[in-house]
């Protein structure tokens, strides 16, 4: 039980890295700068509970503050660019973002050890969860309760003028501004929800993993956190879960048994689905299929 | 869709099949699980070790199996699990394998999963106010100096790299008084070899000699022209490389393209391997690294053909795999582990205690000494490359 448990906090902060992604796709940006703002969230919040002492919902709060506000600054230079060099872009602030980590040392003496960030050692000892006694059960409530509230969040925003606006500069940027949308404001907002969500889930990472380093944080993790959208499908902030339900418990841990023979599957698995279902796991067609089985289902009752 | 659905059905059949299973107690056997690289940069690590605990549970097999609390006797089987040297991917292997009858688990290759692994432990056991997971772990591979500490669950078989080039350096002095100025090359991002080259730094310096630079690379870097002309412009007496062999072989290379032949070569631990030798066995000529594992004893002569006959190859890390297996048919007698699904927790508990409690095991080269904080003190000696081979340079203890 307790490895399904942990399975299912790894998909409840995958999910919140591939959300934080989710935002600024929509806006038809692709950003490779969410590792960074994870990596932000992550030292930031292992710092406040581990150096200070801090309860970790603070932690998480303050990290989330600190992931949208380097998203925002990020965003307004950034931003001015398109297409592959924003992906350029955001992916050398990624690095930039790991590279300072991997030099980045503050370290307090506490009784026989020191705690904080090594450098290129990474930052031990993150054990707020089984110091203050959460068990695997509490750990996945508390991760799921803040991944349900960002999804309602976003779904709310999605049907919302927010969430018209925002894919309005996704389809068609230049309609959108003819219609007096502020492109730039709209995209760096994306981006600022964006750093939030991912400030939140890197603050919960480093807690659940206990110890990070700088080359958790790097293009790998940057790489996943777009595919989650993209093979989830951007009709709602359903496809992002079901991708990293595909990924991170089909792919990576259903296949776990396969030995060496995984890894080559796991890439040819993914270009498979994107064959399949260019529009993402999730699209339009397979939403319509479900409201379709719902309303009869409903009419069905109602006789 | 059609396709897509039987994808994806194939996939859940996977899972299902890979699903934590209870072992049935009544054939007698006792699975252990091993984990750790088996992909990767650093794959060749895991493939050894899979290896080795193989060899080691055949020949305990051969000799009539390990005999459990109840007087039976069971045969050991080995399961392998590849972490990819991921943090996460440890910690769910690590979960899955103690939602198992396993009452402990053999791994892991990298130091950053050890981290992440050992944090998940319980810290203090007995400690009701720590709900961290309480279930044995023994590592073979992860070498970073230290790691044991993180929690009272977590034991190393690896070698103490601190006391191996104390001696070293000190042993270097002696032999070479002449020698006073050293480089070192670093691969920056890996913890072990990171962590290691702190410890090379200072005992060069303890020893008297003049540090005059230091050149940084990356695990996965492929070319090191910058990083080598900084080291000729140097002109050191000494070249102390920390890194893994498929770095090091690129250095080594970029140094003879370059030209730069300082008087002795030093190596890091993990590095005493056959990957060098097949890597740059020529560059690397006259390299001296330290080792705790190398066939000059009859036991490590046969657990090397041992391991070789399951396609790996014995070296430091792997050595330890193979000795684990012995250190754990030990302890299971002495604790009178029962390994059955209704003992687990029991037997968790006992594996632990009896790890804790051992004060000396056998080893390939010898006795290996233990320490309060569930260290290994690992006899050692120093080979260098020499015809394409390791070749014993020098044995401290002898």
């Amino acid at each position: 039980m307790d490895f399904y448990l942990g399975l299912i906090q790894i998909i409840g902060v995958h999910t919140l890295l591939g959300l934080s992604a989710y935002c600024v796709l929509l806006t038809g940006q692709v950003s490779l700068a969410q590792a960074g703002f994870f990596a932000i969230g992550a030292y930031v919040a292992g710092m406040l509970t581990v150096l200070l002492h801090w309860p970790l919902v603070l932690a998480l709060i303050v990290s989330a503050i600190l992931g949208g506000a380097m998203a925002c600054a990020v965003g307004f230079p950034a931003l001015r660019v398109k297409g592959l060099m924003l992906v350029v872009a955001t992916a050398a602030f990624g690095e930039a973002v790991r590279l300072f980590f991997f030099n980045f040392t503050y370290q307090v003496q506490s009784g026989a050890i020191l705690l904080g960030p090594h450098g290129g050692e990474g930052f031990r000892q993150i054990r707020y969860f089984p110091e203050h006694g959460w068990g695997t059960l509490d750990v996945v409530l508390f991760i799921w309760t803040i991944v349900v509230l960002v999804m309602a969040m976003l779904w709310w925003m999605d049907r919302s003028r927010v969430g018209a606006v925002l894919r309005a500069v996704g389809e068609d940027e230049l309609a959108a501004q003819s219609t007096g949308i502020n492109i730039t404001a709209v995209k760096v907002s994306a981006m600022t929800i964006g750093g939030i969500i991912a400030g939140i889930g890197g603050g919960i990472f480093a807690h659940y993993t206990t110890h990070i380093e700088h080359i958790q944080f790097g293009i790998v993790l940057a790489t996943f956190a777009i595919a989650y959208p993209i093979l989830g499908g951007l009709s709602n902030v359903f496809g992002t879960l079901l991708a990293v339900i595909f990924i991170q418990g089909l792919l990576i841990e259903g296949l776990r048994f396969l030995g060496d023979w995984r890894n080559l599957l796991f890439g040819g698995l993914i270009v498979l689905a994107m064959n399949i279902r260019p529009r993402g796991l999730l699209d339009a067609g397979v939403l319509m299929t479900l409201k379709r089985l719902v309303s009869r289902n409903g009419e069905r009752k109602g006789a | 869709m059609r396709k897509f659905n039987i994808a994806i059905a194939a996939v859940f059949a996977g899972a299902v099949l890979a699903a934590p299973s209870a072992a049935p107690a009544q054939d007698r056997t006792v699975k252990i699980t091993g984990f750790g690289a088996k992909s990767g940069v650093v794959r060749v690590f895991g493939v050894n070790s899979e290896a080795a605990l193989k060899a080691a549970a055949e020949e305990i097999n051969k000799a009539g199996g390990v005999t459990l609390g109840d007087g039976a006797k069971a045969k050991f089987t080995i399961e392998f699990l590849d972490d990819r040297c991921n943090a996460e991917e440890g910690i769910s292997v690590v979960r899955r394998i103690a939602s198992s009858d396993a009452f402990v688990a053999v791994g892991p290759t990298c130091s950053n999963v050890a981290e992440s692994l050992f944090g998940i432990l319980q810290k203090k056991v007995g400690d009701g106010s720590d709900s961290g997971l309480q279930f044995p772990i023994i590592a073979d591979v992860a070498a970073k100096g230290g790691l044991a500490k993180i929690s009272e669950w977590s034991f190393r078989n690896v070698p103490s790299e601190f006391e191996m080039y104390k001696a070293l350096f000190a042993w270097l002095k002696t032999q070479h008084p002449d020698l006073k100025t050293i480089y070192g090359g670093v691969e920056k991002d890996f913890a072990h070899s990171n962590a290691t080259f702190g410890v090379m730094k200072a005992q060069a310096e303890a020893n008297g000699m003049q540090i005059v630079g230091q050149s940084e690379w990356l695990l996965a870097d492929t070319t090191f022209s910058t990083q080598i002309r900084d080291m000729k412009r140097a002109n050191p007496d000494i070249v102390a490389i920390s890194a893994h062999p498929f770095t090091t072989c690129g250095a080594l290379k970029e140094m003879e393209r370059q030209g730069v032949k300082p008087k002795l070569l030093i190596g890091l631990t993990s590095s005493s391997s056959i990957e060098t030798l097949q890597g740059c066995a020529k560059q690397a000529e006259g390299i001296i690294i330290p080792t705790s594992f190398a066939p000059v004893t009859p036991e490590a002569k046969k657990a090397a053909d041992n391991v070789a006959k399951f396609g790996g190859s014995a070296d430091l890390h792997s050595a330890a795999a193979y000795e684990i297996m012995f250190i754990l048919k030990d302890v299971i007698e002495k604790q009178k582990i029962m390994a059955k699904p209704d003992t687990v927790k029991a037997d968790r508990e006992k594996m632990r205690a009896g790890l804790a409690a051992l004060k000396e095991t056998n080893g390939l080269l010898g006795k290996v000494g233990r320490t309060a904080d569930r260290e290994a003190i690992k006899p050692f000696l120093y080979v260098h490359a020499k015809g394409g081979s390791w070749q014993v340079l020098y044995k401290p203890s002898s």
